[in-house]
């Protein structure tokens, strides 16, 4: 599902990943560990095609993501969902019509975007403030808002980049038990975190990133 | 549909996020186009003048006097079977006389004092429409000239000859002013939809990494030019509306002693759509500029 073979980024010649290689099998739950600064953020972007790697080959289903012609980056993206480590939800627009856009860029019709907008606020437990903007939002709803948006269309990898990091513990492993549930329908799963709660509760293959480097990679599932 | 609804809710947002920008845009595209709008205009009603003058571009054949009726009408069935003549009529001696009598009653003692009739008798001939150049008529004038029986010829082609050269004239700057107005709408309304990109180029950002193509990111901003342009179009056909009727108010009042009647026309509906519909396809190539510079930029 997804395959990284010698993977460097550089940002200022210095390096944010160095020589990573990585392989996740379709289903898989990964864990992405690692201190502020390691380079979390930097892998799950290479992957979500939002940057490319300066050395080495990236494959997501299959597809080298460095040959991608432009005109099919934004179908690859509609079969993946992000959990932004800032959100990067649309000020502008309520919850509801941010929730939505995965589906509208679609063109889903009226309908099954209410519904399954609203199935997703739910699961995330925000559908009371559907009709409010983001800025109004506190930090852990708005990030709620940012993992509905993530999982609305159903994707078959779910990138999520310190989805929990605004908040308190048990809604936090509520959201872990969600992402389980999402896991367990089929959808791959990579979760960016240096919060050690979520690896006790969640048991599966943890990938850790020290300054850039692979370090180690552990209990890969079966 | 859904998009559609979409897209044009999202111009709009646009267009009323920025209002300064907007009114700055629309004024400006507004005026160009009025500026370009008056030589289309005075173009237009010029056309309408020399297209009536051409109409009846005469040619008045002056008979030689003594001539024996049956010489005279021969001489108009000679004149009817050329090419050159759409229509013929005769004027008597008497009823030139009488013609004079009417248009200049102050004078008639002075043809009295003449004695006998001193008007001739002629034949006046309009031009059939492909011999109304002045090229075409000066050669036939001439040539009957020489004819037997004719006195002198007349024609009153000259000063149309003028006003096609101003036509010529007024022509060579509307294409000229056009283009140049032209480039400075595109200018204009691709500064104003740049703005509008750089405030939102986090959002078009997000929406890209949602999954969005570049058109569906890029038709708000296509349609927020197209908009601009073409309210910019109608707000110059406003203007253009008042001044011309400031100007034929004030032609009201002096023009007639020059003996210019109050016959021009404002743009029929059909220009008057078109000016709208050039102003929305300038809007709409001036959001493609911004939009080709801000892809470019990105990458
Ligand atoms: N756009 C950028 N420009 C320059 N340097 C960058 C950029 N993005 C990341 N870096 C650098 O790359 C390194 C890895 O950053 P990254 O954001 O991947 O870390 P992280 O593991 O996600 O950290 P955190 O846990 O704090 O989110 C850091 O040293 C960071 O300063
Ligand atoms: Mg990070």
């Amino acid at each position: 599902m997804i395959q990284l073979f010698h993977v460097s980024k550089y940002y200022d010649r210095r390096p944010a990943l160095h020589d990573i290689n990585l392989q996740i099998k379709k289903g898989e739950f990964v864990l992405l560990m690692g201190p502020s600064g390691a380079g979390k953020t930097t892998l799950l972007k290479l992957l979500f095609c939002a940057d490319q790697p300066d050395e080495g080959q990236i494959l997501v289903q299959n597809r080298n993501v460095a040959r991608l012609r432009p005109r099919d980056l934004p179908h690859l993206r509609r079969t993946m969902g992000f959990v932004f480590q800032d959100f990067k939800l649309l000020p502008k627009k309520n919850v509801f019509e941010n929730v939505a856009l995965p589906l509208m860029v679609q063109g889903m019709s009226a309908f099954d975007t209410r519904r399954k907008v609203g199935e997703a606020l739910k699961a995330v437990g925000v559908e009371h403030r559907q009709h409010s903007r983001p800025p109004s939002l506190s930090a852990g709803e708005q990030q709620r808002v940012c993992i509905a948006r993530g999982i609305v269309n159903g994707p078959m990898i779910l990138l999520a980049d310190e989805p929990t990091g605004n908040m308190d513990p048990d809604l936090s492993s509520e959201i872990i038990e969600l992402f389980k549930t999402i896991n367990a329908r089929g959808t791959t799963v990579m979760i960016a975190t240096h919060n050690r709660q979520v690896v006790n509760q969640v048991h599966r293959r943890v990938v850790t990133l020290n300054q850039g480097r692979l370090v180690s990679d552990e209990g890969s599932g079966e | 549909m859904r998009r559609l609804s979409y897209f044009v809710r999202e111009a709009l947002r646009n267009i009323r996020g920025n209002r300064t920008t907007t009114l700055i845009a629309v004024a400006t595209t507004a005026f160009t186009l009025a500026c370009f709008g008056v030589f289309l205009l005075l173009y237009l009603n010029l056309r309408g003048v020399a297209n009536s003058l051409e109409d009846d571009i005469q040619v008045i054949i002056y008979l030689a006097d003594g001539q024996s009726p049956q010489a005279v009408a021969d001489f108009q069935r000679r004149l009817r079977a050329e090419p050159e003549v759409a229509t013929l009529t005769y004027v008597s001696k008497e009823q030139a006389l009488a013609d004079f009598r009417t248009q200049y009653p102050a004078e008639h003692q002075l043809l009295q004092g003449l004695g006998e009739n001193p008007l001739p008798a002629s034949v006046v001939v309009t031009m059939a429409p492909r011999f109304r150049s002045s090229e075409a008529v000066k050669r036939w004038a001439e040539r009957l000239n020489g004819a037997p029986g004719v006195a002198q010829v007349q024609y009153n082609r000259d000063w149309i000859e003028n006003l096609t050269a101003v036509m010529g004239f007024i022509e060579l700057a509307a294409v000229g002013v056009g283009i140049i107005l032209s480039a400075a709408s595109v200018t204009i309304i691709a500064s104003t939809i740049r703005l509008t990109l750089y405030a939102r180029r986090d959002e078009v950002e997000i929406m890209r990494l949602i999954g969005a193509t570049g058109a569906f990111i890029k038709i708000p901003y296509l349609l927020e030019g197209a908009v601009l342009g073409a309210l910019g179009g109608a707000l110059s056909l406003a203007l253009l509306r008042g001044g011309f009727e400031f100007f034929k108010m004030q032609l009201g009042s002096t023009g007639r002693l020059l003996g210019i009647d109050s016959n021009f026309g404002f743009f029929p509906v059909r220009v008057s759509l078109a000016i709208v519909l050039v102003g929305l396809m300038l809007g709409g190539a001036g959001s493609f500029v911004s939009l080709m510079e801000f892809g470019r930029t990105r990458s």
